[in-house]
């Protein structure tokens, strides 16, 4: 059996591990270079605080994942688990108080802090600039040699890692999939994984299969480096403000994505000003420190908020996309999935692409 | 000892050998071999030294400099304290 992944980020190649480890032939395609993705320009939040069931199994493996499988590759991944910090105004404390219920329903280990309690973990911190939050477990992971690291794995097993080949078609004969169209070459595959994030809209295009992804594009920035003070990853639901700090000692921070309709990464001042206030609200010593370097990401996000991960009606095609903002948290598990998907059949009914051709289920929790 | 260490990137005291380590072990493209290392990502962000690190990727890949291209360059030009950006108007 030979499978095509299309897109080397975290999703593409936990996918391609899993493959291979089972004995599969696994070529990833792609376009540009690995990290060009979201997978190299996120904050690395990793964390079990989600707010669905599905999504907190997925978390949790995900973590164990990640704690299993440095030592099996080589590389250490910089995985800092001090907490997961969300903080909120007044208004939105009822939904982390829902979803905290669901969390320790399922064994998550979170609990409420108040905002003179926070100012105790995070020197600096301003209690006035939120109304409370919860703390719980996840921490940061410094992107890069997780997909370095996932790079070697996956290459150790034979899976070859095509950069610059971008897919530009398939070949499709009676509603069944039979190759993959790159560099004016067609490659004879039996199933292709859409692994291309934000970019899974416009692959499912060129397959003539409908998926309804919306793209988000999130920019972030990188404040000089401080001794560290900041364990937690911080997020404040209600501003979408976030800030933690990496290994190296730099303030990485940003705000949460919006909509776009095109997979751009282009940066802005708007966002700076917007980051520069809300940051400085929550955490006033950093006003005197400055901006080094700004960048923007692009991801996906499914209507209903859950992945979207199963064969769709074009056979021998699959998808494993719409992670929106958990990705780094969710695909070690997805990969796994993914593979019990084209090994062994098996479905997963809440995952499926064909959850969406019922219109009642697709509202937004 | 001292004699072979050739210093590329200044600001990270990044030596050419610790590069052509990095290119054997596979992070043989610009942008992998910049956040592998480290090489154009201090103070100077690559003003200093971007130049020698494509001439060493082109003698070690013998691909063209034009093949290779260059970081992508990320604002700000220099930093910008956040006192600064706050007093800017949020569309
Ligand atoms: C600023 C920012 C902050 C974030 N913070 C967090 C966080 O704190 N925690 C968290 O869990 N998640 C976070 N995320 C989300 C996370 O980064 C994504 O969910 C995750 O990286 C998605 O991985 P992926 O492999 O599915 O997609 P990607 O990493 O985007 O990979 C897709 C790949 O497909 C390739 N591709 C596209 N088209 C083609 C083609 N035609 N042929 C071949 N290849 C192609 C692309 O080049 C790309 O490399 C953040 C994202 C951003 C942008």
């Amino acid at each position: 059996m030979k499978v095509a992944v299309i897109g080397s980020g975290i999703t593409g190649l936990s996918t391609a591990h899993n493959l291979a480890k089972q004995g599969v032939e696994v070529v990833i395609f792609e376009k540009k270079t690995y990290l060009y993705g979201a997978s190299g320009r996120n904050s690395g939040g990793i964390t079990t605080m989600m707010d669905r069931k599905e999504l907190i199994e997925l978390a949790k493996r995900s973590i164990k994942i990640y704690d299993d499988i440095q030592g099996e590759f080589s590389f250490n991944f910089l995985f800092r688990k001090d907490g997961y910090l969300k903080v909120a105004d007044g208004f939105d404390m009822g939904r982390l108080e829902k979803e905290c219920r669901l969390q320790r329903s399922m064994g998550v280990k979170v609990r409420e802090i108040d905002p003179f309690e926070i100012r105790e973990i995070v020197p600096g911190f301003n209690p006035e600039s939120v109304d409370g939050g919860f703390i719980g477990e996840g921490g940061v992971i410094f992107p890069w040699p997780v997909i370095w690291g996932y790079v070697e794995g996956c290459r150790k097993l034979g899976v070859e890692i095509m950069r610059n080949s971008e897919v530009k078609g398939f070949e499709v004969e009676n509603g069944e999939l039979k190759g993959v169209k790159v560099k004016d070459e067609t490659i004879k595959v039996d199933f292709v994984i859409n692994a291309s994030g934000a970019w899974s809209v416009l692959i499912s295009k060129l397959a003539g299969v409908e998926l309804r992804n919306r793209i988000i594009k999130e920019e972030i920035c990188v404040i000089e480096s401080l001794k560290p003070f900041i364990d937690p990853y911080i997020l404040n639901i209600s501003t979408g403000v976030y800030i933690s700090q990496s290994a190296r000692g730099e303030v990485v921070g940003g705000v949460v994505g919006r909509e776009a309709t095109e997979p751009d990464t282009s940066s802005t001042l708007d966002f700076l000003i917007g980051y520069a206030k809300g940051a400085a609200e929550m955490i006033p010593l950093l006003k005197g420190l400055s901006v080094l370097r700004q960048w923007a990401g692009v991801y996906d996000a499914s209507p209903d908020g859950l992945p979207v991960v199963g064969e769709t009606e074009l056979k021998g095609f699959v998808q494993a996309n719409g992670l929106g903002r958990r990705g780094m948290s969710l695909a070690p598990a997805i990969g796994e999935i993914v593979a019990k998907i084209v090994l062994k059949g098996k479905e997963y009914d809440e995952f499926s692409p064909s959850r969406f051709q019922f219109p009642e289920r697709t509202t937004e929790n | 000892m001292v004699k072979n260490r050739k210093i590329v990137c200044r600001c990270e005291d990044i030596t050419e050998e610790e590069i052509i380590h990095a290119i054997d072990e596979g992070y043989d493209d610009i942008e992998n071999l910049k956040r592998y290392t480290g090489v154009t990502t201090g103070f100077c962000q690559g003003k200093g030294c971007l130049m020698h690190v494509i001439r060493i990727l082109s003698q070690k890949t013998g691909k063209p400099p034009e093949e290779i291209g260059v970081t992508t360059q990320r604002p700000p030009v220099n930093p910008v304290p956040v006192y600064v950006l706050m007093e800017g108007e949020y569309k």
